[in-house]
């Protein structure tokens, strides 16, 4: 595999200017980012064909990455509240393709789908998870606090609809700063209950941002239903402030959700003002942890039986099996990477309070 | 700084403007966002015609919407801007208290320093005229509490000029700053700039060897005028200290008073449990406690929500007389000190200005 050399992003952050250099190491593994391996594309003739592989492979890589983290979980070398993306990875690889490192994504605890799609490093996040000194987060951030600001993942919160706001903020800076990036909030359908979401919406909708909110509708918020919760229909809702709406059901289909996304993320760039997507999908995991929630009556198997019966990542076993072998390879190195780093010290303690 | 040619006398609101203005001017990546900052009243004052010179981008009214624009300001700050939000009550800001500790607070720490969220956020405590209970709370101690905010109370003209074009130009966080409304219409004398070092931390403001008064926002004034009056009828001699970086208080300054004087008054504008006073309380106890010749005494809002009634309100806050008995008592080691205390008209002389509504 070809080492990768990471190019120098300079982002301005805060009234700072702060870069960052990513070098190739000698101790790090080989890194192939959120990109597959040259030689797959090369292969492909067709160029649907060549999408379709390469958001095969993201997706696939994503949950690979989090079926390892189900394994290591027993062993106890991962403390931290993982809140596994299992199931709705293709709503971030469709998403992340249609963006440029340059835009900005803000997420939630739930990120581990959008860390990896948005081109964060995945040794880096693994080194995180293990609260090593070499994670992105120097061993501060855990599972539910990633960042990769060097590829525009502007940060992930635990308090649920709390970044959204952050993603209006941006985009108000991006407007007052005449950038031409796009920006985009992802939360879950339990943030919408939150007042800050509707504040965000109508400031987003008054002044007219280059935002793009996206809603991930999995039905649950930990395991409270949406009917339980909702006298709204949420895209009618967003559509009361103005705002154009659209709807994916296919949350599964990572390809679905890049076209369309893609022409939304064209549309905002055009008209400088916010969208919203809600998009259905799945939670094959229960809320926290490895663990699922059918047994307990939370849900039905035969809801996560329909939805697999059309995840792409469990019926091609074909490209499954062909990719599979490099990406255990991949995270094996990670895996290797991160128990080999040191924990950060008593000198991290205090650093970085102010 | 480019406001070194202050006159000789300025208001609190004055400052304050001047800041603003200057802030604006000087960095073209500086907005002020909050309720009412470009309507005719302009923050008392503190903020009007900056929208005719600056523009609405500049210049922002918001929705109410505490929480969700805290959190804008946040998302600007992360995107190149310097956000200065405005609550023209100091009790609002409890709407955004989940953007400030759980978000603005530790964005630097929680990534491992990859981000840096520099924003004044600037709140109004009022007093007087009826405020009652959620227009006069004084919550510094609140914010003080939590690791990575910073926290000032600004008790005179000179102290806005001295910090918020510091804060604003070089610290790199949140930084959360208490004024105080009785004092806008207050001119304050003003000595020199002290601009060689950081205003993130305590100034002495009088020097005395009988009693160290360690003192928050408009109590620093009301200590200081305390002083005088002992000073003209008595041999009582204060040293004051205005905490000023409630949250990164100069304990040297406080233990280094403490071991000439030996003697403590807190002087804070909000209710004394786990607030200000317990919490130099604890640095003395944990830091100097044979330092201490006699018990400290701390004077601040009763433990009751603030009334309207004037009677009441009257005996809810520390008052002047209240101080100066305070100090005489303690210097004295009784309470039969015999120094005169002042009368009614002199405490309420310096606060005539000051009529509401608001």
């Amino acid at each position: 595999m070809k080492n990768h050399s990471f190019p120098e992003f300079s982002l301005r952050l805060g009234a700072f200017a702060i870069s960052y250099q990513f070098n190739s190491d000698e101790m790090r593994p080989t890194v192939i980012g959120g990109e597959s391996p040259r030689w797959i594309n090369m292969k492909r003739q067709d160029k649907n064909s060549s999408l379709y592989d390469d958001l095969f492979y993201k997706a696939l890589r994503i949950r690979l990455f989090e079926e390892r983290i189900v394994e290591l979980y027993p062993s106890d070398k991962i403390q931290s509240p993982v809140h596994l993306s299992i199931g709705q990875e293709a709503v971030a690889v469709g998403i992340c393709q249609a963006l440029k490192p340059s835009d900005l994504l803000f997420c939630t605890y739930r990120s581990h789908a959008y860390y990896l799609a948005k081109g964060g490093d995945m040794p880096a996040m693994m080194a995180e998870l293990y609260g090593k000194a070499t994670g992105c987060g120097g061993g501060k951030a855990g599972s539910m606090h990633l960042a990769a600001p060097e590829v525009g993942l502007m940060g992930c919160s635990a308090v649920v609809a709390s970044t959204i706001p952050h993603a209006v903020g941006a985009a108000l800076a991006a407007k007052i700063q005449k950038q031409d990036k796009v920006i985009v909030a992802v939360f879950g359908d339990g943030a919408t209950d939150e007042g800050v979401y509707h504040e965000s919406l109508n400031f987003a909708a008054l002044h007219q941002l280059p935002v793009i909110f996206v809603c991930e509708n999995n039905g649950l918020a930990v395991y409270s239903k949406v009917s339980a919760r909702q006298a709204y229909s949420i895209l009618k809702h967003a559509g009361v402030y103005g705002i154009p709406t659209t709807h994916i059901p296919e949350g599964y289909d990572f390809l679905k959700v890049y076209e369309t996304f893609a022409g939304i993320v064209a549309q905002v760039q055009r008209t400088r003002s916010p969208h919203f997507v809600e998009v259905q999908t799945f939670r094959y995991m229960e809320h926290v942890g490895v663990g699922d929630d059918y047994r307990q009556g939370v849900r039905s198997r035969n809801e996560l039986d329909a939805w697999q019966a059309s995840d792409p990542l469990m019926i091609r076993k074909d490209l499954a099996a062909k990719y599979t072998p490099i990406i255990q390879s991949e995270i094996d190195d990670t895996v290797r990477y991160a128990e080999a780093s040191p924990w950060p010290g008593r000198d991290e303690l205090l650093k970085d309070v102010i | 700084m480019t406001s070194s040619n202050t006159s000789d006398v300025l208001s609190y609101r004055e400052a304050i403007f001047q800041t603003m203005h200057d802030a604006l001017q000087n960095d073209p990546r500086t907005i002020i966002i909050g309720q009412g900052v470009d309507d005719h009243k302009g923050i008392f004052g503190s903020t009007m015609g900056l929208l005719k010179e600056f523009g609405p981008h500049r210049v922002m009214d918001t929705p109410l919407a505490e929480e969700g624009v805290t959190g804008i300001a946040l998302g600007a700050a992360l995107n190149g801007l310097y956000p200065i939000m405005t609550h023209i009550r100091a009790d609002f800001v409890l709407l955004a208290i989940n953007q400030i500790v759980n978000l603005a607070a530790k964005y630097k720490y929680m990534f491992g320093g990859r981000f840096q969220v520099p924003m004044l956020i600037r709140v109004v405590v009022g007093r007087s005229w009826g405020q009652g209970a959620q227009h006069s709370q004084s919550l510094q101690s609140l914010f003080a509490h939590v690791p990575g905010l910073v926290v000032l109370m600004m008790s005179s003209a000179q102290t806005i000029l001295e910090s918020y074009p510091y804060v604003i130009r070089h610290h790199p966080g949140p930084v959360i700053a208490f004024e105080h409304r009785l004092m806008y219409d207050l001119k304050f004398h003003m000595g020199e700039l002290r601009m060689n070092h950081s205003p993130l931390t305590s100034f002495r403001v009088r020097t005395g060897k009988d009693v160290t008064i360690v003192a928050t926002s408009i109590m620093v004034m009301e200590a200081v005028r305390a002083a005088d009056h002992l000073a003209k009828h008595s041999d009582v001699d204060c040293e004051i200290i205005d905490l000023h970086c409630v949250s990164h208080p100069d304990t040297e300054l406080i233990l280094q008073s403490l071991s000439k004087t030996g003697k403590l008054v807190i002087a804070d504008t909000s209710w004394k449990a786990y607030g200000v006073c317990a919490e130099i309380c604890r640095l003395v106890c944990e830091k100097a406690p044979n330092m201490l010749k006699a018990p400290v005494v701390t004077l601040g809002m009763q433990p009751a929500p603030c009334p309207t009634a004037k009677s009441l309100e009257d005996m809810y806050y520390p008052n002047l007389r209240d101080l100066t008995d305070a100090i005489a008592t303690l210097v004295r080691g009784r309470s039969d000190h015999g120094i005169p205390l002042p009368d009614e008209k002199s405490m309420a002389d310096v606060y005539k200005k000051f009529k509401g509504p608001f």
